[in-house]
């Protein structure tokens, strides 16, 4: 009997043993291939920030130079002095900041007439669906006739506008999520204080859900800024934004002008890293439902 | 206290008069009258924004004038820039453009003769080949634009290559003739083969056997080097009812050729602008190339350049026909300069064309390797300091007037850009084995149909009947039965 | 969420007043040009050879469909690259999701950094892997050298198919921190007591994973796939710079080669067709893709 006990506990023991070395081999591997993800996903950004960073005879140098012992800006300053890129990095600064304002400032109180009013029936869900549906392609041919006729090409506004637009079914789509969650109670006692349904949204909305708000915000921010089509159709020498400029750079192989490519590359996905760790929350549902797809 | 004061207030209004009058005896009166001034030019690539920087500071210490430079990529350039003019403005003042297109351009750009008249202004125009003046100055008889950058084709060689004993013991015994750079195109093409693979500049690496450009594209990367081929077997673009005869036996041959030879090419080649394969020349990674005359610069420039002082220039290969071998190099006239008509300052824009065109500064402009921009005047073939710039650069100099009898350019007529464009990719099809040369050129030939049919057929046969004309007054026709027969 | 019952009574004007700057915006520039794009679809605009134009039918979209190779080509690259990529999409994007939903310690940051390629424009990933993939002096070929697996010379777009690959590992690289979201929030929303309940069974990893993850997931892998699919129809701004189509046309998709019919050669009215056969075609696409769920989703009940 007490060495049928023993066998018993011995046995469960072993099978103890063997759950703890699973155990830890599946949390290395879990890491493993997470650290594996990461080199694969992040190393490209690394080699052109190093390369950004690289002198002449880093670049071309054979073994390969991988980190330059003397890093250097000179490529930036190239780049914003004899490629204009300050001018057009602060034109897609510009541009989409002026979308992301004039998207909230149009899609919040839509979104507020859906959530509090149920404006419109369930037909936005739809209307969202055909436009993710619709490429680009199909709306710029006839916009750029338009625009042409109105003289609206190489302009801050006729960008802003198009881009505005382009995003406010999403930014509506977000803000009705971000409404409905919000208690009708404090409206209805700031209404009974006397305030007009605008008041209200303005001035107690809008201040509670002001994270919600930034959140689309920084998502508008980032569809405009990564936008290519109708930037490349629409802007001219004046209005040329950062996605357009790093074009500039791919004729006559990478190698001619590698410090203002990989330069414009590492300007051109700065905000995507600011927003990445901004919002890492809520990555998941922007993200997921196609918040930063212009 | 009050004297000094009052002295206060006399300065101060004595640097007030002061700083009213001296704007006033600044240089206004004929020195500089276009002084402050900023033009607006629009070119084709970066290294043509540099090529005018180059000439930048003297001329605004000479003329108080500035140019702002917008670069708009080759591809789209042709498409962009006529868009803009067909719908009557333009923010441009200095267009550069491909004087091939002067059909499509030439009504947007300023007549030069009254201005030359009103400010007495100097183009030598007798200090241009002929070869160029045909092609890059007149719209509808007048002179519109003045050249920029003369291409043609020339043959550029390794002289390591061609002149290793070892080399021309190899190739005697395997081709039974001596090794030489090629005279005619299967002579380029078997040479191709014979160095393609391995070290033949005695090192031990794999090496090249020949260059080329063969990415599609508007101003023809692959059409370009096919044409060289093509008008030595007889071809010619339409014949006088404007049918395309770009799918002819001659055209099929010359695609056959590329198709077959694709092997000795680097692997890249299908994506090749013009400085990929004039960089491998350079570096001693391929042994022979024919390509824009800008090549032989860099050539010998000896701070890229490994074969400096070791590089022979010539004219393109050829057909033989009958004993004699037909040379039809390529003329690819690079790029003219014109004042459009929509310019709010032509007479400043006028003074600027005058100043980068004139003899002195256009040689500084084509003697700079990095500019790309080749000569076009006489007096850049006579340069004594161009002929010094370089080891055998008088060989070089030689090689580009030899090539002017010779030269065939390119169908000069409405929408040329659209007819290139639409062949010279359906070559690069062919080359990328996507289909076969039959295939591709009967596509290209298809296109070319619509495109005329879209522009309006009678008056495309009327302007290329004029052209049909001039090439066959420097005996350049089409010849059906060289396609068999050439060797 | 209760309707509000405010003692105010609601003025009838006020959804429409909030919502019209919206709407005005939409249809001034969504639902007119698509309109107008559709009615120059029927006509032979032509800006290279003139601003008037003329009634033609559906002369343009019989062009496309049965006489213009480059745009049905165009139509068999993009399904070539398409297809790969969803797949390996999916498959490396579910894997990342088990993954991470195993990590506990930093799972914010670590999802942020994956997350990052996702939330670059195509155009800069595009530009960072053509350099990356350059010839001479690119990181892939210098390791490649180094470590002595590639030969001196190899041109990652030097043939058709070479392209095409590159392609689809950039697309890859680029979307699959997109498909790893969407099925992690998949993940999360599983109920963690079928787990429990499983481990108490005694059941493998495994058989937990097909039994439970999988059919749960479904759904979600579902519309990740749909969104993916629709995405990669409108490929553009990846091609315009990894290859500009090349070699040849044969990284063309439908909308670079629309673009360049509109914008190249400026035939706005054929090139309106072109975009309207392409909605047409997503559309389908959409469709078929939405009746396959349901009839596995009969089939499964």
């Amino acid at each position: 009997m007490a060495i049928a006990l023993e066998q018993t506990r011995t046995a469960s023991r072993r099978r103890i043993s063997r759950h703890r070395v699973g155990r830890v081999v599946g949390h290395v591997l879990t890491y493993l291939g997470i650290g594996v993800a990461l080199v694969f996903f992040l190393g490209p950004f690394f080699w052109i920030v190093t390369t950004s960073l690289k002198a002449n005879n880093d670049y071309f140098a054979f073994p390969p130079v991988w980190i330059p012992d003397q890093p250097s800006l000179a490529h930036y300053v190239r780049l914003f002095t004899n490629s204009s890129g300050f001018r057009y990095f602060s034109n897609s600064l510009v541009i989409s900041t002026l979308s992301m304002a004039a998207a909230i400032i149009v899609s919040l109180p839509t979104a507020y007439a859906i959530a509090r009013w149920r404006f419109g029936g369930g037909v936005l869900s739809t209307v969202l669906l055909v436009l993710r549906m619709l490429p680009a392609i199909a709306l710029i041919i006839p916009l750029y006739i338009m625009y042409k006729a109105l003289g609206l090409t190489n302009s801050y506004l006729g960008l802003v506008i198009a881009y505005t637009v382009l995003y406010i079914p999403f930014a509506v789509w977000l803000l009705v999520g971000f409404l409905r969650d919000f208690p009708i109670e404090i409206e209805e006692a700031a209404m009974i204080d006397g305030c007009s349904r605008l008041g209200s949204l303005v001035r107690v909305v809008v201040p509670i859900i002001a994270p919600g708000l930034a959140v689309v915000a920084l998502f508008a921010f980032i569809a405009t800024w990564n936008e290519f089509l109708f930037a490349v159709v629409l802007t001219g020498i004046e209005t040329k934004t950062m996605m357009v400029l790093v074009t500039s750079f791919t004729s006559g192989g990478t190698d001619m002008f590698y410090g203002e490519a990989s330069a414009s590359v590492v300007l051109g996905v700065l905000p995507a890293f600011a927003v990445a760790f901004a919002l890492q929350r809520y990555l998941v549902k922007g993200l997921a439902l196609g918040g930063t797809k212009g | 206290m009050r004297r000094t004061g009052l002295l206060a207030f006399a300065l101060v209004l004595v640097a007030l008069v002061a700083a009213g009058v001296l704007p006033e005896r600044a240089p206004a009166q004929g020195a500089k009258p276009y002084a402050g001034t900023t033009i607006r030019a629009v070119v084709n690539a970066e290294y043509v924004k540099y090529s005018l920087s180059l000439v930048e500071k003297e001329l605004f210490d000479k003329h108080g004038i500035k140019i702002e430079t917008e670069v708009i990529p080759l591809d789209a350039f042709v498409a962009k820039t006529l868009l803009e003019f067909n719908s009557g403005k333009s923010p441009w003042d200095l267009v550069m453009f491909g004087p091939s297109n002067m059909p499509d351009y030439g009504r947007h750009f300023e007549p030069l003769d009254p201005f030359i008249q009103k400010m007495k202004l100097e183009f030598y125009m007798d200090d241009i080949p002929d070869v160029y003046k045909k092609l890059m100055l007149r719209h509808q008889g007048k002179i519109v634009s003045m050249p920029y950058d003369g291409d043609i084709h020339i043959m550029f060689w390794n002289k390591t290559a061609f002149e290793r004993p070892d080399n021309k013991k190899k190739f005697k015994a395997k081709y039974g003739y001596d090794l030489a750079p090629p005279k005619t195109w299967r002579q380029w093409d078997e040479m191709a083969e014979f160095f393609h693979g391995w070290g033949w500049d005695g090192s031990d690496q794999k090496l090249f056997g020949a260059g080329a450009s063969y990415k599609p594209s508007g101003s023809g990367f692959s059409y370009h080097w096919w044409r060289a081929r093509f008008f030595s077997y007889g071809g010619m673009y339409f014949d006088a009812n404007m049918k395309a005869l770009i799918n002819s036996p001659a055209a099929v041959r010359a695609l056959d050729e590329m198709v077959r030879t694709m092997p000795y090419y680097p692997p890249g080649v299908l994506l090749f602008e013009s400085e990929e394969p004039k960089t491998m020349l350079i570096k001693g990674e391929v042994p022979m190339l024919y390509s824009w005359t800008s090549t032989g610069k860099r050539v010998g420039d000896k701070g890229e350049s490994v074969i400096v002082g070791k590089a022979g220039f010539g004219i393109v290969p050829g057909a033989e026909i009958d004993g004699k071998i037909v040379h039809r190099p390529s003329l690819t006239p690079g790029r003219s300069m014109a004042v459009s008509i929509y310019s709010q300052k032509k007479e400043a824009t006028m003074k600027v064309l005058e100043f980068i065109s004139s003899p002195e500064q256009s040689l500084k402009i084509v003697m700079d390797p990095k500019t790309i921009m080749d000569p076009w005047r006489v007096s850049h073939f006579r340069a004594d300091a161009f002929k010094k710039s370089f080891p055998d650069a008088d060989k070089y100099l030689k090689a580009i007037e030899d090539s002017f009898p010779h030269v065939v350019p390119d169908p000069v007529i409405p929408a040329a850009n659209e007819y290139q464009r639409k062949l010279s990719f359906e070559i690069t099809e062919a080359l990328a084995r996507r289909k076969s040369p039959k295939e591709a050129l009967d596509s290209a030939a298809a296109e070319w149909e619509k495109i005329t049919d879209r522009r309006g057929r009678d008056k495309q046969k009327a302007q290329w009947g004029e052209r049909l004309h001039e090439m066959k007054q420097v005996g350049i026709e089409h010849h059906p039965e060289w396609a068999a027969k050439a060797k | 969420m209760r309707m509000p019952t405010l003692a105010l009574k609601r003025k009838q004007w006020e959804p429409l007043a909030f919502a019209s700057p919206s709407l005005f915006l939409i249809a001034v520039v969504i639902v007119f040009p698509l309109a107008y794009a559709f009615y120059l679809s029927l006509r032979d605009y032509d800006l290279s050879v003139g601003p008037g134009h003329e009634f033609v039918g559906l002369r343009n979209y019989t062009e496309a469909l049965f006489g213009d190779r480059r745009f049905v080509e165009s139509v068999w690259n993009t399904v070539v690259i398409i297809l790969p990529s969803l797949i390996a999409e999916l498959l490396l994007g579910l894997g990342l999701a088990l993954l991470l939903n195993r990590v506990i310690k930093g799972r914010p940051i670590i999802t942020a950094l994956l997350a990052i390629p996702a939330m670059v424009s195509p155009v800069m990933a595009a530009m960072a892997w053509r350099m990356l993939f350059g010839v001479k002096y690119g990181a892939i070929n210098n390791l490649g050298r180094q470590t002595g697996l590639l030969d001196v010379y190899f041109d990652w777009f030097s043939t058709p198919f070479l392209s095409i690959v590159t392609i689809v590992l950039v697309e890859v690289w680029h979307n699959t921190p997109f498909m790893m979201l969407v099925l992690l929030a998949g993940l999360q929303s599983i109920p963690q007591e079928l787990y429990e309940s499983a481990r108490v069974d005694g059941a493998s990893a495994w058989q937990t994973f097909w039994s439970i993850t999988l059919p749960l997931l479904k759904f979600t892998m579902a519309v990740g796939i749909m969104i993916r699919m629709i995405d990669l129809t409108k490929l553009f701004g990846l091609i315009f710079v990894l290859t500009y189509g090349g070699p040849g046309g044969a990284t063309e998709t439908v909308a670079f080669t629309t673009y360049l019919v509109g914008f190249n050669d400026f035939r706005m009215s054929y090139a309106s067709a072109l975009a309207y056969l392409i909605v047409g075609g997503v559309l389908v696409l959409t469709l078929v893709f939405m009746w396959i769920q349901r009839y596995r989703e009969a089939r499964a009940a």
